[in-house]
């Protein structure tokens, strides 16, 4: 109820609305973990194969996706300082989502890329327009714009291009209508949706939430419009260069002010964690402090790649996919498991405890889920995504194999926290 | 820093109560953390009238926060009219933050 003579307090989204994305997104991680363990052997062939693509879209859009999708209803009206235009879209964008998700992944698993791909790509599609449609009237309805907005904007404009063209390639692959195969178009597929969509999703919304989290002084938004442009200056170079068929030596020249771009970003955070008032750092945040450091694994990694296709004419599948894991269950899963817990656990004691304050001791949003649990997710996180990582550069089938049994390990602690989280009721008075 | 009050009595009640409402991201007490302005106790018109900040105006915890130090107060002065209002005039910043609330947050 607004207070009469006061400014309007903000309004927060639904929990009903978020929740449901945060659970799919575990059950997601969820299986693709258990993906990657049934299929730790395909991870010494080549990339381009059923189960690999299966798991890399679980990972892209169940995981990865969906909960960005998820926080992003909850965390746009803070960076807008405003209102999500409407819930309704919210829960319509969940529904497309969840149902086009698996049928996608369904028809990538067993290579049917007839109507069940097909169907579920339109369907994420469909999702992704919903969304867009809701964060740009959210975002015309504020008028109050700020480098943090732009940052999501352009990144969900980049989520619509990317998802658009995934739908184009699976089309091609059955009715070739691009007069070349889909395989030559996947960097660009996958580049937008990682640079394009992950990295200034996570730049924007990380950018305001870091220092928040970390009780930061520091404040630099002329920074944050060079980091900004970096970004999208290297991902649009990248993209015509590719057009023009330029040669590897070319493409490198975009690489550059993407990594100008992450440098200043990470100086950025570095500069915000020494000026933060809070002296204790607890795990959740270390755990998305690390996964910005973590930035470093993809970006040598490409470097390698690169460097290899150079000087030996041909692709290094090793290193490919050692590249999209340390993307996708590297820095992405490290930065997602962590604002998780720094975001999750207020949404639940929100809805919780929201009647109950001022009225006596209410428990604090960190006591609502196991932190012993959470350690113990961090460390099978951390030994089975380097002891999988190393069993792709080296390709040995037994580190592989323990490696992904790690990591079954650590998404299935990470489930048991936001199922406990997620049910966590108010005790009754 | 301390808000301006009037009756320093009964002011001095209500912050007590007051420190009871803990801002949940932070774990700080809305008084220590400077988010109360004002605060005046007219006992002989029995109502108490605050103005109070958030640290960031598009605050998601602001309803829960605005709604307890309302129910803290009335938990105080059950006879009293109360009435509590936001102001973001001066924004709040850390410098707000009291001595004990530095060291609870080892600044």
């Amino acid at each position: 109820m607004p207070i009469p003579g006061s400014p309007i307090l903000a309004k927060t989204t639904s929990s009903q609305v978020v929740m449901p994305f945060y659970l799919y997104a575990a059950l997601s991680f969820l299986a693709a973990t258990l993906l990657l363990f049934g299929s730790s052997g395909a991870f010494t062939g080549h990339y381009f194969q059923p189960s690999i693509l299966a798991i890399t879209h679980v990972m892209a859009l169940g995981w990865a996706t969906m909960i960005t999708l998820g926080a992003s209803h909850q965390l746009v009206p803070v960076l807008i300082e405003g209102k999500l235009f409407s819930e309704w879209l919210g829960r319509l964008c969940f529904i497309l989502a969840a149902l086009g998700i698996p049928l996608l992944v369904y028809g990538l698993h067993t290579f049917h890329l007839g109507w069940p791909t097909l169907s579920g790509g339109l369907l994420v599609v469909l999702a992704i327009v919903v969304f867009v449609v809701n964060i740009a009237l959210s975002m015309w309805e504020s008028q109050r714009w700020n480098i943090h907005a732009l940052f999501v904007l352009t990144a969900v404009l980049w989520l619509l291009f990317t998802v658009c063209l995934g739908l184009l390639l699976a089309y091609n692959l059955t009715h070739p209508i691009l007069g070349i195969n889909s395989l030559h178009y996947l960097p660009i597929h996958a580049h937008t949706g990682i640079i394009g969509w992950f990295l200034l999703m996570v730049l924007g919304v990380g950018s305001r939430l870091i220092p928040l989290f970390l009780i930061s002084k520091y404040s630099n938004q002329k920074l944050l419009w060079v980091v900004y442009w970096l970004i999208n200056a290297g991902l649009i170079g990248y993209m015509q260069l590719f057009a023009l068929q330029a040669s590897m030596r070319m493409l490198v020249l975009a690489a550059l002010p993407i990594a100008a771009g992450l440098g200043l970003f990470v100086w950025y955070c570095t500069k915000a964690y020494s000026e933060r008032l809070r002296r204790r750092i607890d795990g959740p945040m270390r755990l998305s402090l690390a996964a910005v450091a973590m930035l470093a694994i993809p970006l040598l990694l490409l470097l390698a790649t690169v460097l290899w296709l150079a000087l030996a004419q041909g692709h290094h599948t090793s290193l490919v996919l050692g590249y999209g894991f340390s993307v996708f269950f590297g820095w992405l899963t490290a930065i997602i498991m962590g604002m998780t817990f720094k975001t999750l656990p207020f949404i639940v004691w929100n809805k919780a405890y929201h009647h109950r304050a001022g009225k006596g001791q209410t428990p604090n949003p960190k006591d609502l889920f196991s932190y012993p649990v959470f350690i113990a997710m961090g460390i099978s996180y951390l030994l089975g995504f380097v002891l999988f990582g190393i069993g792709i550069l080296g390709q040995f089938i037994l580190l592989l194999q323990v490696g992904s049994a790690l990591l079954i390990a650590c998404s299935a602690l990470y489930n048991f926290n936001v199922v406990k989280l997620i049910t966590h009721k108010a005790p009754t008075a | 820093m301390m808000p301006q009050t009037n009756n320093e009595a009964l002011c001095a009640l209500a912050l007590e109560g007051l420190k009871d409402v803990i801002d949940p991201e932070i774990g700080l007490n809305v008084v220590d953390l400077g988010l109360i302005y004002e605060l005046h106790c007219n006992d002989a018109e029995k109502t108490v009238a605050c103005t109070m900040t958030l640290t960031t105006e598009f605050c998601p915890m602001g309803e829960s926060m605005v709604g307890g130090v309302r129910e803290s107060l009335q938990g105080t002065f059950p006879e009293y009219l109360i009435d509590v209002k936001l102001s973001f005039q001066p924004p709040w910043n850390y410098d707000r933050i009291s001595e004990s609330g530095r060291e609870f947050l080892n600044m």
